[in-house]
């Protein structure tokens, strides 16, 4: 698949449909069909197409890669250890390119919670009621691409009233000789009145080669489902990314996604959806964002309310470096049924050099009257005033704006609530800072 | 007391209050849209060569455009070439009074309570009549005249002041600038120039009705304002149109200039025939607005007041080019039955220290679809710019869309941007309150509007705020329970 023809041009025409794989899941072989047809149609996006306006994803794409990715990796301890939260006491499950290796994970054993390769669970119901049919996932072609090729994946099922000890901790671990366009895809259902915990994080091993990630993960709730999805984004430079999060709630279910995209891959995109199907439900998004270099930071959000009395609550929050570049697009749409909706959205960005730029489109399509819906956009500098202010306490001035920094992202690392997260974001933080002044 | 479904009935099913035509002989030109069309709507206004050549320089870019595909709303079918670009009131001789004007039209302004007789104008309104495209009165004028400050039709302007038409005509909206806006460099029929010289505040608030009549006839108004050094000038534009039940489009232009330290307050008053309840008829207007604050420490400020039109699709802009400039803009967007508003602003900060405040007010009832959309742009020269941004919505009715596209372009680190955008329907406690003291639903309604636009309606030059006042309390009393 390396051509001379850039990857782009051969990902739009000449890649082969999903006939040609001859893996074992025939069952979703048709769904996988489908949604080739619908990446046939949909096409790749291109600065014209009005969701990709500010990152030009076929810049990222003209390099050659390969489909063809390695399945197992040799992941040293340290390595493993690198790519985890200290002192973090959780369940591990350790993917490589999206591919699960039972040997380096401590899976939680018994009980009503099972974590297992995607490919394994083809036949499973919940795979075939749910696999592809997110609403919001139809429209996007990488999401589609997904569908149609991807390798394995995740899937995670916690069976009615269902509960976990401590956190699940997923390590994603990516890793190529040569350029690759890998494509992972998991599944998480979460039964009637089950809990859960999930941390993402990622690591790259190999930085002589393009890593180049198409992920989707779609989240099911079921009646009073809760979950805490927590994903850490901090791998290595040489890396570009698209993630596709796509979560449907059912009535009196809860969703609490934190979205942290740290200094690392040149592209970052992420698509974050949300349909709200069943009422009563609880919806709140965090994102925090902190980008140097010429790192592109995308974040598009879309919850959906469908239906009345939902709660959805939004908050944003980007500290840009260097020539970093920051994209927020939220949406919230309110449709005509969903009454006495309560949406709110907030992107709050701090530019901490000339270059850094931001854009960003806070979007309200509401066509129920008896709502309330608010959005709020700002973008400035450090108020030089409370620098000032700190400086004259005798606080050095990278420790004043470290404290300046985690004031600003405190709306969001405080609502974590595993104290070892919240370290280990502080921390990078702290590191981010420092880098920040030191350069 | 009514309840309120009765009420929303009321209010969606009531019809246009201003919908009549006036019987005058028209001179058409041929319909569609062709060079020929072009050739003959220049011969008629006796223009010179240049003029004709940017019209053609226009009509070759429009036949290069596509309608653009990425409003909220389904884009009506428009066959352009079914229309009729000139249409003139055949009376051509030179009017001195306004004795001398068809009394029909005077009526017609009568009805609408268009200030242009004598008590008005003796109230400071110097009045530039558009009657379908040609000035046919001009008050004031002389009064202007003294201070060196021109105000004519945009054909006069060509005649009289060709370099100062040439030195400014799109400059600020291109010929190529979008489709609406090529198509009017190609066709337009006339409008209004307004030059205000160095160091003049223009004494009065000047101001020209628009009126669509003639079926079959899109209006393609021009009006170009150029503020020099240290000048001031308020310009005032209302419109209403009769009833008609084919279509209309109006596609116009409008180009600002202020040089240093000048000021322009544009403000507008739109009521134009927004079609029954079921959608059928109504105006399209596309208008291409714009001003350049080219000089430092310049303002330009545009205040709407949207309540008609089948569909308004329109982004005032300010390019805030020369240092210290200042951009504003006040928006009230009300629609109802089925009419769309897809409308916001554009503001572009380029120079230094430049600032923009952007108010926005819209009200949807009905089955209606009210659009915020609206772009801050600061370029990387932007030092310590400054924009703020409020839009907010106010749903009337369980069957009408508000909507909020903001657009934020942020490319120099000490800018500060802030957007924030809300959506809610009139509260049940708040009506109750009113509803306690006394005070009827529908005039609690008009109250609670009145009140939510007032940010807006504050801007607006006096004459023109009673009217507005007037026109909200109309379009909407009684519409929520």
């Amino acid at each position: 698949m390396t051509s001379d023809k850039s990857f782009y041009e051969f990902i739009s025409n000449g890649v082969p449909g999903p006939e040609q794989k001859v893996d074992a899941d025939n069952a979703i072989m048709p769904a996988r069909k489908l949604a080739f047809s619908r990446f046939k149609e949909l096409g790749l996006p291109t600065i014209k197409t009005e969701e990709w306006r500010y990152t030009n994803v076929q810049r990222f794409l003209k390099d050659a890669f390969t489909l063809a990715q390695e399945e197992q990796a040799t992941v040293t301890p340290e390595q493993l250890k690198a790519a985890s939260i200290p002192q973090l006491d959780s369940y591990r499950v350790v993917l490589v390119n999206g591919r699960l290796q039972t040997d380096l994970s401590e899976l939680p054993a018994g009980g009503k919670i099972t974590v297992s390769k995607l490919s394994d669970a083809a036949g499973n119901a919940q795979l075939q009621a749910w696999f592809d049919k997110h609403p919001h996932l139809q429209s996007q072609p990488f999401a589609a691409l997904n569908a149609a090729l991807f390798a394995d994946g995740l899937f995670i099922e916690a069976g009615v009233n269902a509960t976990l000890d401590k956190p699940i901790q997923i390590i994603h671990v990516y890793t190529a000789s040569a350029n690759a366009f890998i494509q992972p895809r998991h599944l998480v259902v979460l039964h009637k009145s089950a809990t859960l915990e999930i941390i993402e994080s990622a690591v790259g091993l190999n930085d002589s080669a393009i890593a180049f990630v198409n992920a989707v993960t779609e989240v099911v709730l079921e009646e009073n489902a809760e979950l805490w999805h927590y994903n850490i984004q901090s791998t290595i430079k040489n890396s570009r990314h698209i993630y596709h999060t796509s979560a449907t709630q059912k009535a009196d279910s809860r969703y609490h996604h934190f979205n942290f995209t740290l200094p690392s891959a040149e592209l970052t995109r992420n698509n974050l959806s949300v349909a709200l199907t069943g009422s009563n439900t609880e919806t709140n998004l965090h994102g925090l964002y902190l980008a140097t270099g010429t790192q592109h930071v995308d974040n598009h959000t879309f919850v959906d309310h469908l239906v009345p009395n939902c709660n959805s609550n939004e908050l944003y929050k980007g500290v840009l470096l260097d020539d970093a570049n920051g994209v927020f697009t939220g949406k919230i749409h309110v449709h005509q049924d969903a009454q006495k909706t309560n949406a709110f959205q907030q992107n709050n960005n701090l530019l901490m050099s000339e270059k850094a730029n931001i854009n960003s489109q806070p979007q309200l399509e509401i066509y129920a009257d008896d709502v309330k819906c608010s959005h709020g956009f700002t973008v400035g500098r450090f108020s030089e005033e409370s620098l000032f202010y700190l400086r004259s306490r005798g606080i050095g001035e990278e420790a004043a704006k470290s404290l300046l920094v985690n004031a600003f992202a405190f709306d969001i690392t405080d609502q974590v609530h595993i104290p070892a997260l919240q370290d280990f974001l502080a921390e990078k933080i702290r590191q981010y800072v420092a880098g920040a002044i030191n350069n | 007391m009514r309840n309120s479904n009765e009420i929303i009935d009321d209010i969606a099913n009531r019809e246009y209050e201003f919908g009549f035509t006036t019987d005058i002989e028209m001179e058409m030109a041929p319909v569609g849209l062709n060079e020929d069309t072009i050739r003959f709507i220049s011969a008629k206004k006796e223009e010179p060569e240049w003029m004709l050549e940017w019209r053609l320089k226009g009509f070759q870019a429009f036949k290069k455009m596509q309608f653009p595909k990425w409003q909220h709303f389904e884009m009506p079918e428009l066959d352009l070439q079914k229309l009729s670009y000139y249409a003139a009131p055949k009376k051509k001789k030179q009017l001195g009074s306004l004795d001398e004007v068809d009394p029909e039209l005077l009526a017609t302004f009568e009805k609408l309570g268009i200030p242009i007789n004598e008590q008005k104008a003796l109230a400071g309104v110097a009045v530039d009549v558009v009657f379908d495209s040609v000035s046919v009165a001009t008050t004031f004028k002389a009064k202007l005249q003294e201070l060196g400050i021109i105000f004519c039709s945009f054909g006069e302007a060509v005649r009289n002041h060709p370099d100062l038409v040439k030195k400014y005509l799109g400059t600020v909206v291109p010929h190529s600038d979008n489709i609406f806006a090529a198509l009017n460099a190609a066709v337009f029929s006339d409008g209004s120039f307004v030059y205000i010289p160095k160091g003049v505040r223009c004494p009065m608030e000047l101001s020209t009705y628009f009126r669509i009549n003639a079926e079959n006839t899109g209006q393609f108004e021009r009006t170009l304002i150029i503020a020099d050094d240290n000048s001031y000038v308020s310009y005032l534009e209302g419109c209403t149109a009769p009833r008609r039940d084919e279509n209309q489009l109006h596609a116009a232009v409008v180009e600002l200039v202020a040089m240093d330290h000048a000021e322009i307050k544009y403000s507008t008053v739109q009521n134009w025939y927004p079609g029954d309840k079921d959608g059928n008829g109504g105006i399209y207007n596309f208008v291409t607005k714009r001003g350049i604050c080219k000089g430092k420490s310049s303002k330009i400020s545009w205040t709407q007041v949207e309540t008609g039109s089948a569909i308004t699709w329109k982004y005032p802009s300010v390019i805030l080019q020369g240092d210290d400039a200042e951009g504003e803009f006040y928006s009230v967007a009300v629609t109802r039955n089925k009419q769309i508003a897809d409308t916001g602003t554009k503001i572009y900060h380029l120079g230094r220290n430049t600032r923009s405040r952007i108010i926005s007010k819209g009200i949807s009832a009905g089955l209606s679809d009210n659009t915020y959309r609206g772009l801050v742009q600061v370029g990387p020269r932007a030092a310590n710019a400054r924009n703020f941004t409020q839009c907010d919505s106010l749903l009337i009715g369980d069957r009408c869309g508000a909507h909020t596209f903001p657009y934020i372009e942020s490319r120099n680190s000490t800018a500060t941007v802030e957007h924030e955008a809300t959506t809610s329907k009139i509260g049940e406690d708040q009506i109750f309150y009113l509803n306690q003291r006394g005070i009827e639903t529908e005039k609690a309604v008009a109250l609670i509007v009145n009140g939510y636009a007032q940010e807006v309606l504050n801007q607006l030059p006096m004459e023109f705020a009673v009217e507005a006042r007037k026109l909200l309390s109309i379009t909407l009393e009684g519409s929520v329970g």
